[in-house]
């Protein structure tokens, strides 16, 4: 579509500007402004999360929103997800280097195509980093929109960022990397495709955006009976603790639960919101229940989801009338 | 003689003197924007003639802060604290075409509901114009990424998009109180025009009827309206089942007109 060559000229030209700017004025003092300052935190043995803040995208937290963790192995590092720009992966791949030096990186997962979790892949040998085809195609077909927008969303922090593919499709059920056996779960709800992966020996299961905790779900790309579907699959696997795609480590299964509460919510209050015949705007002003207080950005999202899924709805819920010509 | 003359040449230039008067009173009374659109005199003299223009609480303009969908941003407009309401006029600033729409609500309440393609982040304006001639103006600002109105319609990524042209979906409810409100979504690629290769195409009348043939409301469509224009509009009705006819009609001509039953008030 034009829209994606306007994108592409318009990322060309950030690139020649950044380069320009890096000839002047030296690259490094920007470096230092902008510094993700990652943390390693241990939730299970030698498996480290990365947590990023539960906001949304803004120029302060440079797209770092998301959950990225990576495992050491017997042989080498396995990373899941890779978060939202260039300059992310290089300071992923110095913290790892710091957290479990000279380890090799074996694997990059990819849990599915949205940009805060795939936009670091640059800084990777895209022949290690593995994802489901439907995952692979989603990334081809709309990561250049993507990176696009997240350029306006967080501006600099996102310079010299490139949309890379994982170079692996994955269809088994099971793999092993570096002495490592890793449980592979091919969903889909948050996206068309969400991909799951647990580490056999922990048992810690990487559920992607199917679960987050105490921060509000994100739908542009959901069907949402899907989502349930896939979160009752998570609820019975075997696991130690569930790492959310956003939010803190989760032992309990409640960030399954709370997701899947607040999506319960959420479609039957857009179907009785669209049914009654409500703008979007009534519909973005509507109160949401006081149990849902904990979740941060709960507002934004809502107001969001509103306009990602109420054409669908409509779509569905008013009946055809006969039009003469 | 001398004297009708002189009385004519000194209404002559009286009248000179205060059109003069009123000019410059109006020139200079184009309140200023909250918004601080670099459009927006511009704005005034195009789309708010006239000799009075406020800035007025009355007229509600909801829309989001930021476009989550350059391509679909929805805007509510609710005038209905106003009185005598007798056209509501919509534009976005910075949209290369930037009249959206106008309503005459003949029988309905100053309310509609609409989304519109925008082409970069913009102040909407809405002017609401009362019987006295006055330009009751709200507004809002969206934030939104860029291409908005120069992008091809999804209908265009098919092929047989022409087959569905003027499929309609719809609805009438009655709230609690009784009150109608209607919405209908329409198949219509919109075409702005400014999308390479594609010429303008797009649905540019509305107008809905009561069972006796009056006016409801009377819509003036224009590009920026998003693809498959969905409208939501509040008509002044009785508690009585009743149809209302739709017809629509897009600059190829092409006319599409349907019933919308709406139940009574006590049906629901």
């Amino acid at each position: 579509m034009t829209h994606s060559h306007t994108g592409i000229n318009r990322r060309r030209f950030i690139q020649i500007m950044a380069a320009g700017c890096a000839c002047c004025t030296g690259s490094v003092s920007h470096a230092r402004l902008l510094d993700y300052q990652l943390m390693a935190t241990e939730i299970a043995s030698k498996t480290w999360a990365v947590h990023g803040a539960t906001e949304y995208f803004n120029m302060g937290n440079g797209g770092n929103i998301v959950n990225v963790a990576f495992i050491e192995v017997p042989d080498g590092i396995v990373v899941i997800d890779s978060g939202p720009s260039r300059r992310y992966g290089e300071a992923l791949l110095s913290l790892i280097e710091n957290t479990a030096p000279g380890k090799p990186i074996l694997r990059v997962y990819n849990t599915h195509h949205h940009p805060d979790h795939f936009l670091g892949n640059q800084v990777f040998d895209p022949g290690i980093i593995a994802a489901p085809e439907k995952v692979i195609e989603n990334i081809n077909v709309e990561g250049n929109a993507f990176a696009d927008n997240m350029y306006r969303l967080v501006g600099d922090w996102m310079r010299g960022t490139k949309v890379v593919a994982p170079g692996l499709a994955l269809s088994d059920a099971k793999e092993e990397v570096g002495g490592r056996q890793f449980s592979l779960f091919y969903l889909a709800g948050h996206t068309s495709a969400d991909f799951v992966i647990r580490d056999d020996e922990t048992g810690v299961l990487f559920s992607g955006d199917l679960a987050f905790l105490f921060r509000a779900p994100t739908t542009p790309h959901a069907d949402i009976n899907t989502w349930q579907q896939a979160i009752d699959t998570l609820a019975a696997t075997d696991r130690s603790l569930i790492l959310p795609g956003h939010g803190l480590r989760d032992e309990t299964g409640e960030s399954l639960e709370q997701t899947s509460d607040y999506l319960s919510w959420l479609n039957g209050t857009l179907n009785e919101a669209v049914s009654f015949g409500y703008t979007m705007n009534e519909a973005m002003a509507l109160p949401i229940p006081k149990r849902f207080d904990t979740l941060s950005v709960v507002r934004t999202e809502f107001e969001r989801s509103v306009v990602h899924l109420y054409p669908a709805l409509e779509e569905s819920l008013f009946p055809l009338v006969d039009v003469n010509q | 003689m001398a004297n009708r003359r002189t009385i004519k040449l000194i209404t002559l230039v009286a009248v000179l003197f205060s059109n003069a008067l009123i000019t410059q009173a109006y020139a200079s009374e184009i309140p200023a924007d909250p918004f601080n659109s670099v459009m927006w005199k511009s704005m005034v003299q195009r789309f708010f003639p006239g000799d009075q223009v406020i800035f007025d609480d009355r007229v509600v303009v909801s829309a989001p802060q930021y476009a989550e969908n350059q391509f679909h941003v929805p805007v509510t407009v609710d005038a209905t604290a106003l009185e005598n309401v007798e056209e509501i006029v919509a534009v976005a600033d910075l949209n290369p075409i930037p009249h959206i729409l106008t309503v005459r609500p003949d029988n309905a309440h100053a309310f509609i509901g609409f989304r519109v393609k925008l082409q970069q982040s913009t102040p909407i304006h809405v002017g609401v114009r009362t019987r006295d001639g006055v330009w009751h103006i709200g507004g809002a600002y969206v934030d939104a990424a860029g291409g908005g109105c120069t992008a091809p319609a999804m209908a265009h990524g098919e092929s047989n998009w022409m087959k569905y042209l003027g499929e309609t979906r719809a609805i009438a409810r009655r709230s609690p109180l009784g009150e109608a409100r209607m919405t209908l979504r329409m198949r219509h690629p919109m075409d702005t025009g400014l999308a390479a290769g594609i010429p303008a195409f797009y649905l540019n009348t509305m107008n809905i009827k009561n069972d006796a043939g009056q006016s409801i409301a009377e819509l003036d469509i224009y590009e920026p309206v998003s693809e498959n224009p969905t409208f939501t509009l509040k008509p002044n009705v009785s508690g009585a089942a009743q149809t209302l006819h739709v017809s629509a009609r897009d600059t190829e001509g092409n006319e599409f007109d349907f019933g919308l039953p709406v139940p009574a008030v006590s049906a629901q």
